[in-house]
């Protein structure tokens, strides 16, 4: 029986070691601090050189997003024009008819993915504004780090400000819920104002151009020729002239071949000014993940992979715009019952007569579990618009001389040699030369998503979108995203006619 | 397998008829039976001769004559008494007293930390039998909820192998895990899918807030206490088989079009569309194929349970073995699971009990690509499965665009996945009785489980769309490490023998931590599974994710029970818990509960009443936490993802920002519960009933709220904690049980549920919260939640009727993409235009009454059980109808119904159906999720035990019972019970959240399915 007690007394012994083990880390105050797993924190961020690239590339990685380049941009930049209509299957996505004929409503989701994809664009540029400053590093770099970070921002709020009109300008990251949060727009006036001080600040230090290893990044001729392009749309004519100038003496030149221009082998080339970068990197579909050349891509190329889903597709209208010969027709329009250049065959049934030629990228280069096309880069500023806008500055300048040879360049590059097609224009007459210019960009850029709101800014828009249902007054701007107005619960104000 | 099983079963049932037992030497017996107390006869009480079916019951005056072998023993059985056996001896007249069995009053129901009499209880505690729920076909013992206890609501998901959704009380909560809290044998668990049905002794759940406040940290969405099946004392050593085997099959199949319907309305739809015609001479197709019929099969299911359960004067042992192995109702999913669990009890002292228990579970998933319930219902019957040179149908080849561009067969075929789940969990304790009153209990508890998901998409080329060039390798691998650590010191004493007091004081600690890698790699060859490995493939390709989390939770905890002469009682509790996840001041929580109840029958003054046998009224009011919330960063983190990576002359540069800003901090959810009730039992307790009303109000509750826009966030959701929900309900359940004078022994039990839900106030005001895509096109949201709203109400247009003409049109209010055709909208707020400001609420995914009736017949050696359950007052979205982007097939009910012409239909619209205009959410899409079906039906017949003897066995039982086979409802898809989406293994394994916002939406579902089977209870 003793003994029996001594086992039970070291019995009840081990017992309560037991419990004082379990117990005692338990009633430490540290056992419930437990840090976040696997989360860098934003403490130990943005300290170094290092870190103030990455911040910078962020910028960069997020314009290839689906909101910069897919459908939103379509609904938002293209739809509206004369040139695209919805084009794939007649009842998928056919929320861009809407768009098309002008009756969206505010509450439709690319309104809010277009807004959001911008603010996005925002944030990431604020991030770099707000905290490179105080990076320790090598101040030219960091200065060409601002500029750049200068360039994207503004790039972003031009396509909102031309999109709605008044929006919140965020020009820092935000910061308190109950502050800076919710912001009110600013009139459009001031909003053009900050790009244009972005844009001028981001000129003075971008480089002219770059070493190959960083070719893509923004430079002196893409702020200037963005600058150049905000102040047409304010109609400040000897600015643009003066940008444009500037930008013409940097040794930019035009493809011999149009088409080509808009093929994988002359990405960021002599024309090229600001291209949004894209590749197919294997083994990273997120880092691949432009969807640009996919949804506009040939829907229905019979058993071959690489088309796409066939959205943004061409218009009779513009098929009719080009001057006879025009060899700009077929490097903007893709036509069934073809075979590009590249061999690629275009059956000739299928759900659209013509596709966007240049966004294609030849079907063999599709890979599986990639999106088609990824790697196609995104033209958003090239050498012709500079020569356009001199062209279209000088006539409005009353500098006739200037204006028709800009605009000759333009046309010569298109005639590639052959004296049959698109002759010289010789119009002195300002009203008459305003009009070929129009007409000039138009077919340069049909498909570049610039003429929904060219047409506007010239003051058009009653008479080239009106028979689709474009009304005056109402439609220079899209309306704010429904949710954005309800969430700001009354600080933003829906645009007139929404 | 079907007929071979009819055939044995209608064999084995013939030849146990005719087994009867002998009698010989019989005597009449004659007697009267009384209450033992009041000395009143008593009617219809049992009277057996001990070891036959032979029996009879007493009349209206308590009289009873049976002949009897004049050795036997008549056992004398009434609900409400102790049964009484009494040998004959010769005896002509033999009377009886039966004492008033103490039973309902002393019936123990498992409470947190503890257990009570079921007659102290002061908060709804409802318990279901371990035997109720292993006799069902359920795979899941969640699934064997379904119908049983008021005010739990159980929706089953098809998928063999996956946990049912379960709410008690409704949804209280948005974001996290909604499901209770299990805790079995003390060790916490936020799903129970290891747990093999036939381990379990019983279930117990706690469903007001008072009786879970003493789980605080994780008890808002209830809780359920699961004790599982151990040896008894002294008791000699029992073997048990339980086995089942049969098939289960499809009910409520869709009718689908057949090829030259389909034919011919897509022609429509081309025409409409200003194309020609796809089809030159529908009438050509014929019926062509049925795709349901070529992916679904009649699946087979077998279950073995094996357990070997004694004792000896010290010590018990439970040992058991399961096997499952159940065929899906598409063709190559299947789903095996081995469980084996020990426990052992060892008294080492008079005062020292020590003991375990353990459970190791290894199941095995063959999956199937979560798309083919949507390719099935889709795919177009022109296709046919395999050409004549065996190559697969390619819809491509007919032209059939980029909607229905897929062959389900080849969907199937080139699909390789598996879901492997190892685990080992269990804990071991020790208890220790001291200075009389004094019981100390440690109990350590672990889990340790391993998740693998593997998927190789290998290169193939089956048709046009679907093929594959570049083969991939995907591995999923999450590890669970768990434990916690409980102690609890229980004091319990009588005083002067009125005054009842038990006091618990405990403490707890947890951690859980989870382990997540999410790999891949390209070009890993495939000649068997020995090749499946990350390194066989490309490492240009290979791709490591690897994550985690870590919780820890510590708490302090006390109650104390009082009762008065078992006529008052008090229970009061309070639990403190700090979670890791909280911070600040937030990271602790209380959570204190009271609870009061009057024994009324135990009054002086109703002594002398008849008609209750026993009266119960009471009321409680606790406070609970929700903590299974999704972690929040406290502090803004940095993203660095692919997306973010920048190419410079087409060379990658990592990118990195951050594009959050810092939530508003999570802290704790908290339910604060009320729950009023009565229990009664009638007819020396034949008659039993149950009542409560509760509420239960869920205050800040987390929700994701949308953000600004313009914040340039990467997520456009801010989650915080800004709602406030309330549920609010009536329970009533009734159960009768007795014994007819012809040996009839029989239960019949109901119950009925109504629950309110309702957001009473949310952070965002009016703006509403809109979610719910599934299946839906175009961009559109079919629920929305907004406050003084249900949880997820459906939101849309309410059609009018379908346009006619174009006069019809033009004489409509201005509708965008209006055609003759097309759905006529209301302009509800009568502005003369159609847009978004015209929505309206269209319907409510939350049931609103649920109810089941469950009834038990035992005559002589047959038993009969027929459950039946339902739902009501509830809406399902049939988003399946419009999921279109071109030419998928339609259901035989639209093609009959279909506007095709002026004049055809005014509420089905035409071919057109998937247009933005038509597929935006309407309440034509909304209709009842009403239903009631037969749940389970059950013959079963026990071998009399004279044969059994000679064999030594105790007890056969064979049994038939059918599952679900009768389902009653209008819906039109395949099934109301609209549960969760069905996730893919592979996804479902990495989830950390769900958003219920997305309910009741039916697109993907996995159909309604019967399981018929044939089984045998065999005990040694």
């Amino acid at each position: 029986m003793k003994k029996n007690k001594n086992i039970y007394t070291k019995a009840v012994l081990g017992l309560g070691l037991i419990v004082a083990i379990a117990v005692i880390p338990a009633c430490k105050k540290s056992f419930l601090n437990v840090p976040e797993q696997g989360k860098q924190n934003s403490a130990v961020f943005w300290k170094t050189a290092e870190d103030a690239g990455k911040g910078v590339s962020a910028i960069y990685g997020n314009l290839r997003s689906w909101e910069n380049t897919a459908f939103p941009a379509i609904a938002i930049e293209s739809m509206g024009s004369d040139d695209a209509e919805k084009g794939s299957t007649p009842s998928d996505a056919s929320f861009f008819n809407d768009f098309d004929q002008f009756n969206v409503d505010p509450a439709q989701g690319n309104i809010g993915g277009f807004w959001s994809g911008q603010y996005r664009n925002i944030n990431y540029a604020n991030q770099v504004l707000d905290n490179v400053p105080a990076i320790v590093m090598d101040e030219a770099l960091k200065a060409r780090y601002l500029a750049e970070a200068k360039f994207v921002r503004a790039f972003s709020y031009f396509r909102l400000v031309r999109a709605f009109g008044n929006v919140p300008l965020r020009l820092t990251t935000p910061k308190d819920a109950n502050v800076d949060y919710n912001l009110p727009q600013a009139p459009a006036a001031q909003v053009y104002a900050q790009i244009e001080k972005d844009l001028t600040e981001a000129a003075e230090i971008l480089p002219q151009t770059y070493p190959a290893a960083d070719k893509g990044r923004a430079t002196k001729g893409a702020a200037l020729t963005l600058h150049a392009k905000v102040a047409m749309y304010l109609k400040k004519w000897s600015d643009v002239a003066t940008y444009t100038n500037q930008v013409m003496g940097m040794g930019y030149s035009l493809l011999p071949d149009y088409e080509k221009v808009f093929r994988l082998e002359n990405e960021n080339g002599p024309e090229s000014i600001f291209e949004i970068q894209c590749v197919l990197l294997p083994g990273n579909p997120d880092a691949s993940n432009s969807q640009y050349s996919q949804v506009q891509g040939v829907r229905g190329t019979s058993g071959v992979d690489g088309g796409g889903w066939g959205f943004n597709v061409p218009t009779a209208d513009l098929a009719a715009a080009f001057e006879p010969g025009d060899p700009r027709r077929s490097g903007t329009i893709l036509f069934r019952g073809t075979t590009t250049p590249e061999g690629d065959v275009i059956p000739k049934v299928g759900d659209n007569p013509m596709y966007n030629m240049k966004s294609y990228v030849p079907f063999k280069l599709y890979i599986s579990n990639f999106n088609e096309g990824a790697q196609q880069n995104v033209r958003m500023l090239r050498y012709s618009d500079v020569l356009l806008m001199n062209a279209e500055a000088a006539n409005e300048l009353g500098n006739t001389g200037q204006a028709l040879s800009s605009l000759e360049q333009v046309r010569r590059r298109a005639r590639q040699g052959n004296p049959d097609i698109l002759p010289a224009v010789t119009t002195t007459d300002q009203t008459a030369l305003r009009a070929a210019i129009y007409k000039e960009r138009r077919v340069e850029f049909a498909m570049e998503f610039d003429r929904y709101f060219d047409v506007i800014r010239q003051g058009r828009g009653t008479a080239v979108f009106g028979p689709k249902g474009w009304k005056a007054g109402k439609n220079e701007v899209w309306p704010i995203p429904q949710t954005e107005v309800d969430l700001s619960g009354g600080v933003l104000i829906q645009n007139p006619g929404y | 397998m079907k007929r071979i099983f009819t055939k044995f079963s209608v064999l084995t049932f013939l030849c146990l008829l005719f087994i009867n037992a002998a009698s010989a030497q019989n005597i009449t017996v004659k007697g009267t039976i009384t209450d033992g107390q009041d000395k009143t006869t008593i009617p219809a009480v049992s009277v057996v001769v001990k070891g036959t079916t032979t029996g009879t019951q007493t009349d209206a005056n308590g009289k009873y004559a049976i002949s009897v072998p004049a050795n036997g023993t008549l056992v004398f059985t009434y609900i409400g008494y102790n049964t009484q056996e009494v040998p004959v001896n010769n005896q002509t007249t033999i009377n009886a007293s039966l004492a008033s069995s103490s039973q309902q009053l002393e019936q123990v129901v498992v409470v947190g930390y503890g257990t009570q009499r079921k007659v102290d209880v002061t908060g709804s505690v409802a318990s279901l039998k371990g035997s109720e729920i292993s006799k069902q076909a359920s795979t899941n013992p969640v699934s064997a909820l379904q119908g049983k206890i008021a005010g739990v609501a159980i929706t089953n998901t098809g998928t063999p192998g996956s946990a049912p959704q379960i709410r008690i009380r409704g949804l209280g909560t948005i974001f996290g895990n909604q499901a209770p809290l299990y805790v079995v044998d003390g060790v916490w668990y936020s799903d129970i899918n290891f747990l093999n049905p036939g381990d379990i002794e019983n279930m117990s759940v706690l469903k007001d807030a008072s009786a879970q406040s003493i789980y605080g940290i994780r008890a808002a969405n209830g809780v359920v206490l699961i004790t599982t099946k151990k040896g008894k004392l002294g008791s000699a050593t029992t073997i048990n088989y339980d086995a089942y085997a049969g098939f289960q099959s499809v009910t409520n199949k869709v009718k689908m079009a057949n090829a030259t319907e389909y034919g011919t309305v897509i022609n429509e739809l081309y025409t409409q569309n200003g194309q020609d015609p796809l089809f030159k001479d529908p009438s050509a197709l014929g019926t062509g194929t049925d795709w349901y019929k070529q992916i679904l099969q009649d699946a087979f299911v077998m279950n073995h349970n094996i357990s070997i359960a004694g004792g000896t004067e010290k010590s018990t042992y439970n040992v058991s073995l399961g096997y499952l192995d159940q065929d899906g109702i598409v063709k190559t999913n299947n789903f095996k699971r081995y469980t084996a669990r020990v426990s052992n009890d060892i008294q080492i002292f008079k005062d020292l009990k020590v003991g375990y228990n353990v459970t190791g579970v290894a199941s095995q998933s063959r999956d199937i690509p979560q798309t083919i319930f949507h390719q099935m219902y889709s795919a177009s019957p022109t296709i046919s499965v395999f050409n004549p040179d065996g190559t697969y149908g390619d819809p491509k080849l007919q032209n059939l665009g980029d909607g229905a561009n897929f062959n389900p067969q080849a969907t199937l075929d080139y699909f390789n996945q598996q879901t492997k789940d190892y685990r080992v969990t269990g804990n071991i304790y020790a208890e220790l009785k001291f200075a009389k009153h004094f019981t100390f209990r440690t109990s350590v508890g672990g889990e340790f489980g391993q998740m693998e998901n593997r998927k190789y998409n290998p290169v193939y080329f089956a048709t046009t769309a679907q093929k594959n060039d570049v083969s991939l390798l995907d591995l999923k691998r999450v590890e669970t490490r768990n434990w916690i650590v409980e102690n609890t010191l229980t004091y319990q004493n009588t005083f002067n023998e009125d005054h009842s007091l038990t006091v618990l004081l405990g403490q707890s600690a947890q951690s859980n931590k989870a382990y997540t890698i999410n790999a891949s790699a390209q070009n890993v060859p495939f000649n068997s599974d020995a090749d499946l490995y990350l390194s066989l493939g490309d490492a240009a390709t290979r791709s490591i994710l690897d994550q985690g989390s870590l919780i820890k939770f510590a708490s302090y905890f006390g109650r104390v029970n009082y009762a008065f002469k078992n006529k008052y009682l008090l229970n009061a509790s309070i639990r403190a818990d700090g979670a890791s996840q909280f911070y600040g001041n937030e990271t602790w929580g209380y959570f204190p509960s009271v609870g009061a109840g009057w024994v009324v029958t135990n009054e002086d003054f109703m002594k002398d009443q008849t008609v209750f046998s026993s009266l119960k009224i009471r009321g409680s009011w606790g406070k609970v936490g929700n903590a299974s919330v999704p972690i929040n960063p406290s502090q803004l983190t940095v993203s660095q993802t692919g997306q973010l990576i920048a190419f410079f002359n087409g060379l990658p540069s990592t990118g990195a920002s951050i594009d959050m800003v810092v939530p508003p901090a999570i802290v704790w959810e908290k339910g604060i519960g009320s729950n009023i009730g009565f229990e009664a039992a009638f007819l020396k307790n034949r008659l039993t009933v149950e009542g409560e009303y509760y509420t239960r109000k869920t205050s800040r509750a987390i929700f994701a709220i949308p953000a600004l826009m313009s914040l340039g966030t990467v997520t456009n959701d801010l989650i915080g904690n800004q709602a406030d929900l309330q549920n609010s309900g009536v329970e009533l359940s009734a159960a009768w049980s007795d014994v007819t004078g012809g040996g009839l022994t029989y239960s019949i039990g109901g119950n009925i549920s109504y629950n309110k839900n309702k957001v009473t106030s949310v952070l965002s005001g009016k703006t509403p919260i809109y979610g719910g895509s599934t299946g839906l096109t175009n961009g559109y949201v079919a629920n929305r939640t907004i406050e003084g709203s249900p949880i997820g109400e459906f939101f849309g247009y309410k059609t009018v009727g379908v346009f006619q003409n174009a006069a019809d049109v033009a004489n409509s209010p201005a509708q965008a993409g209006a055609l003759p055709g097309g759905f006529k909208y209301a302009d509800t707020n009568g502005d003369g235009k159609i847009n978004s400001q015209d929505r309206v609420p269209l319907g409510n995914p939350n049931p609103k009454y649920t109810y089941g009736i469950n009834t038990s017949f035992a005559y002589k050696n047959f038993d009969l059980a027929l459950d039946f359950q339902g739902v009501a007052g509830v809406d399902v979205y049939n988003s399946n109808l419009a999921y279109r982007f071109g030419n998928e097939n339609f259901t035989k009910d639209f093609v009959d119904n279909r506007w095709h012409g002026e004049g055809t239909s005014n509420t089905y619209p035409s071919a057109s159906i998937g247009s933005s205009a038509n597929s935006a959410p309407n309440s034509f899409y909304v209709s009842s999720g009403s239903y009631f079906r037969v749940r389970n039906a059950q013959i079963g017949y026990t071998l009399p035990k004279s044969i059994l003897t000679k064999w030594k066995i105790q007890k056969i039982r064979f049994y038939a019972n059918a599952q679900n086979a009768i389902n009653l409802f209008g819906y039109k898809g395949f099934s109301p019970e609209v549960g969760p989406i069905p996730v893919d293994n592979a996804e479902k394994i990495l989830a950390s959240q769900t958003n219920y916002l997305n309910a009741g939406l039916d697109a993907n579902v996995y159909p309604l399915y019967a399981t018929y089977n044939f089984g045998v209870n065999l005990t040694f």
